[in-house]
């Protein structure tokens, strides 16, 4: 039995192993000018230095934030009404909330992104705005993340015995949900928020398909320098990662949490 | 009552539509576009015929189809091993294993491509190291071909398959690989003969999760080789950004052709698991 584990270790510290080279590789390769032999010569934090204090790149991220916010909020108050309708007076309606809901799980970025840029390249009204068009995939390819998270939130909470519990209390069912059952899934819908961010911050296929280099985020940024200088793209490399692991750590303590407090309430 | 219960449905209009103006019309546009002429705006079969015939776009399904087998096959095997392996150590190994498997899964697209021309790109670190050492195998290798491309896609798939089997071997009882010790099978016996057919569903599950994600996947191919190399997502890209003339017809048809293998594989893989839930069941 020992040496199961011991074989098992092994091969779980091999496959992290593999998975960590390429990370710790462009993380060492950005911080030192010179690495043709075995080991790196010229520590320095000069890369760090230039892109922060490139506007271009400050500006880019800000416009990757910017755009995380739009399509988040809009999907998320869409998908909280079309769920509380369903839930509540047309149950027989969610199961076609749930198909509408899982077909960007399948098609995905290019086809999704091909796809709306051809019907409204040529739209002369705000619909042929590139950015209108961009927020308007975000809000689709969000919308799995988004719809389970708040689904499983609302089975999590039991919602009729608290709908009811409220309704004899005096409260509409619209008031109740917003003031009941949405407090009570805030932390089902910040983690699901919180992919949704990961998957925005990481697209790289919707914004250049839809505004070309014209909106220049975080990851066509790092598709530039990648074409000049190999170690700038590891400094930008490192902080995209570096943001990309925050925003998953939190996610995962969150869920945690989550976890925790479900089955401490079973 | 009624008449206020329909009133509520005004809450469904903003869910809907949005979805019809950015999911259901603009793919329902796509593939009637693919039954148009981008020459003459008449109904035709020419796009797909095009698509059939051209070098260009075979080689590019062909290749399509043969990374995602391959990256799929591939991580399978490895998520196959590494889920094993945490089911087998369980605790403290298996939630930081877990953890590390859920960060990594994000690392994907541009992130990826610039980390691996870093490690094996034409002056990657790995290569300049392999010269001095004359390992000539690792030194001539290239990145910018199918095969680098495949390692490349590997990478991804490790962690999000992974992830998938892990929640699988919780249906694997430790009765049942002691039973079959005590009947005399050894270990290969006990997982070629209950193991994976009791994992299969999951195995087949997985398996077509990871071919969707290798048939669609774009930012990670394109930042590492751009329009230079025949596959699916990168030559349906290619007819509608960058061109002087956008064309629908056949990037439709090339689209409505992607969309169909993921669908087959989807079918073929449901078949194969449905056997073996039969199996199972009897």
């Amino acid at each position: 039995m020992k040496k199961h584990s011991a074989g098992s270790t092994a091969i779980i510290l091999l496959i992290l192993i593999y998975l960590l080279i390429p990370l710790v590789v462009s993380a060492i390769y950005s911080l030192f000018s010179n690495w043709t032999g075995i080991v790196p010569r010229g520590f320095t934090i000069e890369k760090y230095v230039e892109i922060f204090s490139d506007p271009l790149f400050r500006a880019a991220l800000a416009r990757t934030i910017l755009i995380c916010i739009i399509p988040i909020v809009i999907t998320i108050v869409v998908v909280l009404l079309a769920l509380f309708v369903t839930a509540i007076y047309f149950p027989r309606l969610e199961k076609y909330v749930q198909i509408i809901c899982m077909i960007p799980y399948t098609i995905q970025g290019v086809i999704l992104s091909i796809s709306i840029l051809s019907l409204y390249v040529s739209n002369k009204t705000i619909l042929g705005n590139r950015l209108i068009m961009l927020i308007g995939a975000y809000c689709i390819i969000i919308l799995p993340y988004i719809y389970q998270g708040i689904r499983n939130g609302m089975r999590a909470v039991n919602m009729p015995v608290l709908l009811e519990a409220a309704e004899m209390l005096g409260a509409s069912k619209l008031y109740a949900f917003f003031r009941v059952i949405v407090p009570n899934i805030l932390s089902a819908i910040i983690v699901s928020s919180l992919l949704a961010v990961g998957i925005i911050f990481g697209d790289y296929v919707l914004v250049r398909n839809l505004d070309g280099s014209a909106f220049q985020n975080i990851q066509i940024y790092l598709y530039q320098a990648m074409k000049s200088d190999g170690m700038k793209a590891s400094a930008v490399f490192v902080v995209i990662m570096a943001v990309t692991f925050a925003i998953s750590a939190v996610v995962l303590y969150l869920q945690s949490r989550q976890n925790k407090s479900a089955k401490g309430a079973k | 009552m009624t008449k206020r219960k329909y009133v509520y449905l005004l809450a469904l209009v903003p869910f809907i539509v949005i979805a019809l103006m950015y999911e259901l019309v603009p793919i329902v546009r796509i593939i009637l576009n693919s039954f148009v002429s981008d020459d003459s705006g008449l109904i035709t079969m020419a796009n797909y015929q095009t698509v059939f015939t051209k070098l260009l776009y075979r080689k590019a399904i062909f290749n399509s189809i043969k990374i995602s087998l391959l990256s799929a096959a591939a991580g399978i095997i490895i998520a196959f091993l590494g889920a094993r392996a945490a089911h087998n150590s369980g605790g403290k190994v298996r939630s930081v294993f877990m953890t590390i498997l859920n960060m990594v899964s994000n690392f994907a697209g541009v992130p990826l491509a610039s980390a691996y021309m870093i490690l094996l790109g034409n002056s990657g670190v790995m290569i300049q190291m392999a010269r001095q050492f004359g390992w000539d195998a690792l030194a001539n290798f290239n990145l910018y071909s199918t095969n680098g491309i495949s390692l490349v896609y590997v990478y991804f798939q490790i962690p999000l398959s992974t992830l998938l089997m892990i929640p699988a071997f919780e249906g694997i009882r430790k009765e049942w690989q002691e039973a079959s010790t005590l009947l005399g099978a050894n270990n290969t016996t006990f997982w070629g003969r209950v193991g994976i057919p009791v994992l299969m569903p999951s195995i087949m599950g997985t398996f077509s999760v990871l071919f969707a994600n290798a048939l669609a996947a774009y930012a990670t191919v394109y930042a590492l080789m751009m329009d230079s190399i025949a596959l699916l997502p990168v030559q349906i890209a290619g007819c509608f950004v960058g061109e002087v003339k956008i064309r629908n017809g056949l990037g439709g048809a090339l689209s409505v052709v992607m969309m169909l293998v993921m669908v087959i594989m989807i079918f073929v893989t449901n078949a194969i698991s449905h056997r073996f839930e039969k199996g199972v069941r009897k």
